[in-house]
């Protein structure tokens, strides 16, 4: 990042010398040749990521019949149904629970399983492959994947518990049929896929912890725990930040491997933010409503993005 | 002496068996689900399960490749991914190399602006997005598919270019320029060999993007530009509980990105791990 806001300095504070080359027959300057490769760009994520972004919130305050192809402006009301509605309040609940539930598992499994590789070094590559390949797998595999390995009667989850003496019969736990825990048993799929992704920014994050400065501690006496919690993670603190808010927000948008799961039931058990605004306009239609879930959920993740975002871009950005 | 050496020798073999466990467990499961192919389909259901196939067989790929659609399927699912990755290239590439070159205002406006975009939750976007394909006539096809699917990896080609193009002194093109390089062409011709690697990753990720890609695909196409993972949804509900030739689609559907995975796994983990560290 220094080189590029030296660069800048330079721009502004001496415009480019013609001693290099006489000028162009039309010249542009740097600033309007920055403006000319970035406007394509800008151009597609203004028509199709703003505008139905624009459109939505305009809908969020619409009546909206699509069959009747009807539309009546109502103002606010959408939004004190969506805040009054349990429904929405139970969903939004589950989507915190959900990526908190994710995003801790992923953690500390990625965070063990990057320790390991680290502790092992330069021979554990292989191994670091094959950790990597679930990543590369469509959630919807992975959601049909898990549901199979959870059926109650013949998954092979509750074969192994059995055969083990955890339970008496496969049947014991409805892993998805089950409302208590259903919740968790949909976020399996998600922590399997992605617990690679936080064991690799982790373990890239350690190989990058001086070694002399755990030997100091070493010498120090400290122990693997002091070590761990004194030293290698406060260390690692921003490759943490930036991997949980990643994930954090990928967690919260989770949709495939929910639907593909358990549709959001049972009794709407595992019906999160995503799930709720898809069957809210989809199946009943009611896109004025949607639209004022989607408004509000976007509000949150925004809040959230840019909370975070002022953490991790200040450090480093400015002057270094 | 002696006894320290074979103390963390101990250590050693204990942390290498202890790490062997742990990929076998998380490798386990996608085995079970290609080892479920190879089994008969009634197997496949079998009380208990078995690990092992009973008898090697074929018939669920056999099953799976019966259904209707599945050419189309994967036809589509391969030109929405090669298009999505192509719009993504052209557009994030000359972008991120102005974000990282020139640091303009409209530069940093735009770089914070893509990242926001990273966090829009699609079915927040998806309704607007169908009735906009509507009005340009691209619903149900690849075309309308690839650009929803661009609207994920855009934000992401973008925000991985600029680290690549960070990672090149400027002093490169300045020299290409005082030997009598135009900017466009010191761009072209002098940093976009030097980034192709990073070119390479980013064309991964989006073409990943748009591969394992499900609700946009749901929402924008009925019949004609169906890709495979709605296909694969389907065979739940269509055809009620198909375990045996679903696990065989499935299998089909990941070989080829497994594969491209291990051929290409030096590169990958680089991309992942670029932004994450390097803040």
């Amino acid at each position: 990042m220094s080189s590029s806001t030296d660069h800048l300095v330079h721009k502004a504070v001496a415009p480019p010398t013609p001693a290099a080359k006489p000028p162009r027959r039309r010249p542009m300057s740097d600033k309007q040749f920055a403006l000319v490769l970035i406007l394509p760009a800008a151009a597609f994520l203004a028509v199709f990521v703003a505008w139905p972004l624009v459109k939505l919130v305009i809908d969020s305050f619409h009546d909206i019949a699509p069959l009747a192809g009807t539309r009546r402006f109502i103002g606010f009301d959408n939004y004190t149904e969506v805040l009054a509605s349990s429904d929405f309040l139970h969903a939004a609940l589950r989507t915190l629970l959900y990526t908190v539930v994710v995003v801790t598992l992923e953690f500390s499994l990625g965070l063990g399983a990057a320790l390991l590789f680290n502790a092992l070094g330069q021979r554990s590559r292989v191994l670091r492959t094959v950790f990597l390949y679930p990543l590369m797998i469509a959630p919807v595999v992975a959601g049909l994947l898990w549901r199979f390995l959870l059926i109650d009667n013949f998954g092979l989850v509750n074969a192994l518990l059995t055969k083990v003496g955890i339970l008496d019969r496969p049947a014991d736990i409805g892993w998805l049929s089950d409302p208590d825990i259903v919740l968790i048993s949909v976020a399996l799929p998600d922590i399997w896929l992605t617990t690679s992704f936080m064991t690799l920014v982790l373990f890239a994050g350690l190989q990058n912890i001086p070694g002399d400065v755990l030997e100091a501690a070493k010498l120090d006496g400290a122990n693997a725990r002091q070590q761990l919690f004194r030293i290698i993670l406060p260390l690692l603190r921003p490759v943490i930040a930036v991997a949980l808010i990643v994930r954090g927000i990928d967690a919260a948008r989770a949709f495939d491997t929910i639907v593909i799961q358990t549709n959001g039931g049972p009794e709407s058990a595992s019906t999160t933010l995503s799930l709720l605004i898809y069957r809210t306009t989809v199946r009943f239609g009611e896109q004025g409503l949607a639209s004022a879930m989607g408004t509000l959920y976007l509000i949150a993740m925004l809040a959230v993005a840019i909370v975070t975002m002022r953490m991790i871009w200040r450090p480093g950005k400015g002057q270094s | 002496m002696t006894a320290v050496l074979d103390r963390l020798a101990t250590k050693r073999a204990l942390l290498w068996a202890l790490l062997l466990g742990v990929v076998a467990a998380y490798a386990f499961p996608f085995l079970y689900l290609m080892l479920t192919s190879f089994k008969t389909p009634s197997d496949a259901l079998a009380v208990p399960p078995t690990i092992l196939p009973k008898v090697w067989s074929l018939e669920n790929f056999a099953k799976a490749l019966d259904t209707p659609g599945v050419t189309a399927a994967f036809i589509n699912s391969i030109t929405t991914a090669v298009l999505s990755t192509v719009i993504s290239l052209v557009l994030a590439v000359p972008a991120a190399y102005a974000v990282s070159r020139f640091g303009t205002v409209s530069g940093r406006v735009f770089i914070v602006v893509a990242l926001v975009t990273r966090m829009v939750p699609p079915v927040a976007i998806g309704v607007p997005l169908i009735g906009m394909m509507k009005t340009l006539g691209l619903t149900d096809t690849p075309v309308g598919t690839a650009i929803a699917h661009t609207t994920i990896s855009l934000p992401l080609s973008i925000w991985l270019m600029v680290s690549f193009f960070e990672a090149v002194p400027a002093e490169l093109e300045d020299a290409a320029k005082v030997d009598g390089c135009s900017r466009m062409g010191a761009l072209i011709r002098v940093v976009l060999p030097v980034v192709s690697g990073g070119v390479a990753v980013t064309a991964i990720f989006a073409f990943l993007a748009s591969w394992n890609e499900f609700l946009f695909a749901l929402l924008l196409t009925a019949v004609k530009a169906q890709t495979v993972p709605i296909l694969i949804a389907n065979f739940q509900t269509q055809y009620g509980l198909q375990w045996g030739p679903m696990t065989a689609m499935a299998t089909l559907y990941s070989i080829p990105v497994i594969l491209l995975t291990l051929v290409l796994q030096r590169r990958i983990v680089a991309g992942l791990t670029l932004g994450a560290v390097k803040g």
